[in-house]
Order: C-alpha cells, then sequence, then structure tokens
C-alpha cells in the first residue's frame, strides 16, 4: 500500500462520506422519534398493518406485527432501506468509481508514471474502499444505537443489535467488492455510477418481490439482500454462518478477481 | 558499450479493429535526445504508454536502463520523469497540491525547494487550482512534476503544446541543459521543426510502424523544401535534371512542382534568364515527408 495515495483517496472522498453519513443518520434519527407515536397508537396501527400483505411485512424483517413494538423491531424494519440500501448504494459508488476515476478523469497518466505497482494502487484504494465503508457502518450503527437507547420503553437485546450491524457492514463491504469486480471489467473510461445505484437497487426489488410472492420466492436466493436476517426480535436471531461465509466468501473472491484483472488491465484514456 | 536506455524489439500492440503498433523497434542511447515522430494515430502515445506500463504489449519486448517495463515497472519509474500530452487531470488541487502530491511518490530530499525552483523557472502560480489553469499553465505545471525528482530518462509526450513561444525557449534551454548533466530524453512530437531543433536521433512512425530512424544531421543534410515554380510560360523541362529535384515533380500547364533536396544556389543558377511569374520554396508537411521515405 501506498500511504501518499491512501492519503490523498482519503481526503478526496472524506467531504462524500460526512453527507451520506450525516443522511442516513438523519433519516434513522427521524424514523426512530415517530416511535413514541407509534407505540401509543398501537390499536390503529394494528388495523393498518393487518390490511399488508403478510410478505410486504417479512421483507422488513417482521414475522410478527406485534415485533414492530419492540424498539428494537422497529428499528431494524424501519431504517432497513437506510442502512442496507443507502449503506449498499455508498459503498458500490464509491468502489465502482475509484479505479476507474484515474482512467475517465485522465490522471490515470500521471498515476501509473510515478513509482508505484499496480497492486500498490489497488491495495491504497481498496483501504479506502474497506476503511470507509466500516466509518459509515460505524458512524451510523453508532446513530442507531444511541436513538434505540433515547426511545426505549423497555430493554433491548444489544447483541441482537451488534448481529444486525455486522450483517450491514457484511452486505456494504460485499457490494464495495462487487463495485470494484465490476469497474476492473470496464474498458473504455466513463463512470458507472447510474449502473452501480442500478444494480443494487435491482438485488434489493428482486429480494422484496421475492418476499412478497410466494410463487416466485426462490428467485430471491440470488440477491445479497436474502443473506440479511432483520428477524432481530427473534429470540434465536444469530449471525448464521453460512451467510457469513456467503459475505465474507463473495467479497474476498471478487476483491482478488478484481486484484488479478487490475494487475493485467491496459488503461485506456 | 554500454546497453540503450530505451530498448524496444519487434513491439506490438493489438486493438482488435483499431490500429495500434506492430513491430517497433527502436534503440535510445544514454544522453540522447530522441526525437519520436509521427502524425496523430500513428503510435507515438501507445508506443510511451508500453514503456509507462499503462498499457501491455501484445508482443515484443521494451525495456528501460535494462529494466522490463512491465514487471520491473517501478524501479523504471524511479527515474523517470513523464509529461503527457494531456495534462488537465487533478482539476480540484491547487498546482502546488499537486505538485507536493507527486514529490511525496518520490520522497526526494529538497523536494520543496526543487518545486519552488522549477515553479519559479516556469512562471507556475501554485496557488490558483489546475482547473483554473489555461492548458498551457497546465502543461507547465506537468512539465514541473516530471522534473522533481531529477530522472535519468525524461519522456515528453507533445510537451510544448499549448506553450508560449516564451515558454518554449525556456524548456528548451532547460532540456538542453539537463541533457548536458546526463539526462536522455524521449521526445514524441507531431511537429518536425521542434524534433529537428532539439533533438539528435529521430524515429518515423506512421501507421503503428517504424518508417525510418535516422540521425537528424543525416536528417537534415537530406532536408527536403517543399518548391512551386510557375513560369510565363510552358515550363522548362530542363529543370527536371537538376541535382537534388526528387523523383516524380508535378508539371501541370506552366507550373512546376516538387520536392527539392538540394542547393539552393544551384537552383537559382538554373532558373537564371527564366521567365518566371511566381516561386515558392516551403516546408513541406510530414506527409509529404513520409511519402519520400516511402520513396
Amino acid at each position: 500500500m501506498n500511504r501518499n495515495l491512501f492519503i490523498r483517496e482519503l481526503r478526496s472522498n472524506a467531504f462524500s462520506l460526512m453527507m451520506w453519513m450525516a443522511v442516513i443518520t438523519i433519516l434513522i434519527t427521524v424514523t426512530m422519534s415517530v416511535y413514541g407515536t407509534f407505540l401509543e397508537n398501537n390499536s390503529k396501527v394494528l388495523g393498518m398493518m393487518s390490511i399488508i400483505p403478510k410478505g410486504a411485512l417479512l421483507f422488513k424483517g417482521i414475522s410478527n406485527i406485534n415485533d414492530l413494538f419492540s424498539v428494537l423491531g422497529f428499528y431494524s424494519a424501519n431504517n432497513v432501506i437506510y442502512m442496507l440500501v443507502l449503506g449498499s448504494i455508498y459503498a458500490i459508488v464509491l468502489s465502482s468509481n475509484i479505479l476507474l476515476k484515474e482512467e475517465y478523469n485522465r490522471s490515470a497518466e500521471y498515476l501509473l508514471s510515478w513509482p508505484l505497482t499496480r497492486r500498490e494502487v489497488f491495495l491504497s484504494k481498496l483501504a479506502v474502499v474497506f476503511l470507509n465503508i466500516f466509518i459509515l457502518n460505524m458512524i451510523t450503527a453508532a446513530a442507531g444505537f444511541i436513538c434505540l437507547e433515547i426511545n426505549k420503553r423497555e430493554p433491548f437485546s444489544i447483541n441482537a443489535f451488534m448481529i444486525l450491524s455486522l450483517y450491514t457492514l457484511l452486505l456494504n463491504l460485499f457490494f464495495g467488492a462487487l463495485g470494484l469486480f465490476i469497474s476492473t471489467l470496464v474498458k473504455r473510461p466513463k463512470p458507472i455510477t447510474a449502473f452501480s445505484i442500478g444494480l443494487v437497487l435491482i438485488l434489493y426489488f428482486i429480494f422484496a418481490l421475492s418476499k412478497i410472492t410466494e410463487s416466485i420466492a426462490k428467485i430471491g436466493y440470488i440477491s445479497p439482500f436474502k443473506y440479511v436476517n432483520l428477524d432481530t426480535v427473534n429470540p434465536a436471531y444469530k449471525l448464521e454462518f453460512f451467510n457469513l461465509l456467503y459475505f465474507a466468501g463473495l467479497s474476498v473472491l471478487l476483491t482478488g478477481l478484481s486484484y488479478l484483472f487490475y494487475k493485467r488491465k491496459d488503461i485506456y484514456l | 558499450m554500454s546497453s540503450p536506455v530505451i530498448d524496444i524489439k519487434d513491439l506490438s500492440k493489438n486493438y482488435g479493429r483499431d490500429r495500434g503498433i506492430e513491430h517497433v523497434s527502436l534503440e535510445v542511447e544514454e544522453g540522447d535526445i530522441f526525437g519520436f515522430i509521427g502524425p496523430n494515430g500513428a503510435g507515438k502515445s501507445t508506443t510511451i504508454r508500453i514503456l509507462l506500463n499503462l498499457i501491455f504489449p501484445s508482443g515484443g519486448t521494451a525495456r528501460i536502463m535494462g529494466m522490463d517495463v512491465v514487471t520491473e515497472s517501478k524501479k523504471i519509474k524511479l527515474q523517470t520523469g513523464y509529461v503527457p500530452s494531456d495534462a488537465n487531470a487533478y482539476s480540484s488541487m491547487t498546482a502546488g497540491e499537486f505538485l507536493n502530491y507527486c514529490q511525496g511518490f518520490y520522497g526526494t530530499k529538497n523536494g520543496s525547494e526543487r518545486i519552488a525552483a522549477l515553479s519559479e523557472l516556469f512562471e507556475v502560480d501554485r496557488k490558483r487550482k489546475i482547473s483554473d489553469l489555461s492548458g498551457g499553465n497546465r502543461k507547465k505545471v506537468a512539465i514541473v512534476q516530471s522534473l522533481l525528482h531529477n530522472p535519468r530518462l525524461l519522456i515528453l509526450d507533445e510537451p510544448t503544446m499549448g506553450l508560449d513561444p516564451l515558454m518554449q525557449a525556456r524548456f528548451y534551454d532547460l532540456l538542453h541543459s539537463e541533457n548536458r548533466k546526463g539526462m536522455t530524453i524521449f521526445f514524441s512530437s507531431h511537429m518536425l521543426s521542434e524534433v529537428q531543433m532539439l533533438c539528435k536521433r529521430v524515429a518515423i512512425i506512421k501507421e503503428g510502424r517504424i518508417i525510418k530512424v535516422e540521425d537528424i544531421e543525416t536528417l537534415r543534410k537530406r532536408q527536403l523544401k517543399k518548391v512551386r515554380i510557375e513560369f510565363d510560360d510552358q515550363v522548362d523541362r530542363e529543370i527536371v535534371r537538376l541535382p537534388g529535384i526528387q523523383p516524380e515533380p508535378v508539371i501541370s500547364g506552366k507550373v512546376f512542382q516538387c520536392m527539392y533536396s538540394g542547393n539552393f544556389e544551384e537552383l537559382i543558377a538554373a532558373l537564371r534568364g527564366k521567365k518566371i511569374t511566381d516561386m515558392t520554396i516551403e516546408e513541406p508537411s510530414l506527409e509529404e515527408i513520409f511519402m519520400h521515405y516511402y520513396n
């Protein structure tokens, strides 16, 4: 890894990281602020929820409507789109552009004329991607935890909260690795931000659709969102070994392939 | 005898449908100022990008200072400076930030002093953002960054494009001065006059192939001029026999047109007494020189 490049990348991505952290934190805070009102109107809420299809609740990790009245159940169900989807979009946008921008901004011509190996370039950028994703997750999880502490009416499982946060981190890291991998396949230098965001949304909707429509439940397996367990209220809630292996294995595989492809990639300008 | 600083053997790059380079071979000796000329799209940048390991060759080998450009790229770059043809990158940085960033990769002693001295020489305003600089000023920043670590080899891709004449002159002086201290310079350009003025040897590339590698002195001796003479009446065909008139002159009515590489006193003497209404002598285009070499 090259320290000079690493620091430069951290600096150049700092503003974007802060914006994403701020947006997700605000969304979580706003969502959690209605928990009290939600509890106070539980009879109205139950009536309203009864007309929502069961699948629509399932994809938010709600197997029982009453789970929503626990602070952690409310947190995991209502913040899923922010923590998982927005976090993943941040991860894939960052990673899919971090190598490629050197080509479409034409800075690769400078960068690769300086005494750096491709390995150093790749590892420096990879470290920035993973560190930024880690920081985003730590800050948003800390914000989530504070919101839970402020709004809780009774104790919640910190262990379940930690596992949910770990799932979020694993999913975001997976999308980080996926973005990096896709960018090494791009032949002609151009931003792939729209494609990357589209990919996350498509995978999320495949997962959502598979939960809502029982007949196509199996297509959910192609979406990484399927491997995030949101059922935090379930006493048996834990980090599934297979899911951990899925995220860690695919992330390592995609990162390894990205390195191999980047090492041999023709840099077009 | 020491090995060449740049040693390219049978180098090819195949882009599929687009033309790359084919079987390019050339050697640049230590202390040389080597010109690499050809029109846009001829393969100059492709060759340079292989030397910098931006792209990988489809065939052949390229070595710099005895090291392979693919496997020993980092070691090569510690001793190589490069000025890209397009110096528009890092536009969000100020020139000073960019030069400090670049210097950080070399970790040279007295880096700040070197930045200050070169910036002063090229009148680089280090406080201004690169995006706010004109093309010429960006090129000056690119030149400064290429020299920060006192490289043994300097690779230049159209380095004077956008520079004003004063800065061009200052740049040429600097190149001569660094060359006298031992720096080898590989100078890619599509401007023959520039290459002729600076370089000791030259390679001409067209459509991905090297047409000619020649000493600039030899090139000068057979320097071509494009001559057009309009006679009052019919063209005096005696003129075709004059030494220095290149093959296949064009004769059309009263107009005689040819490439001429001989002595102009002889040409003027041969025209003495002839009724001429117009005469022009001009630099041939690069394409016309290429055609000459083909012939």
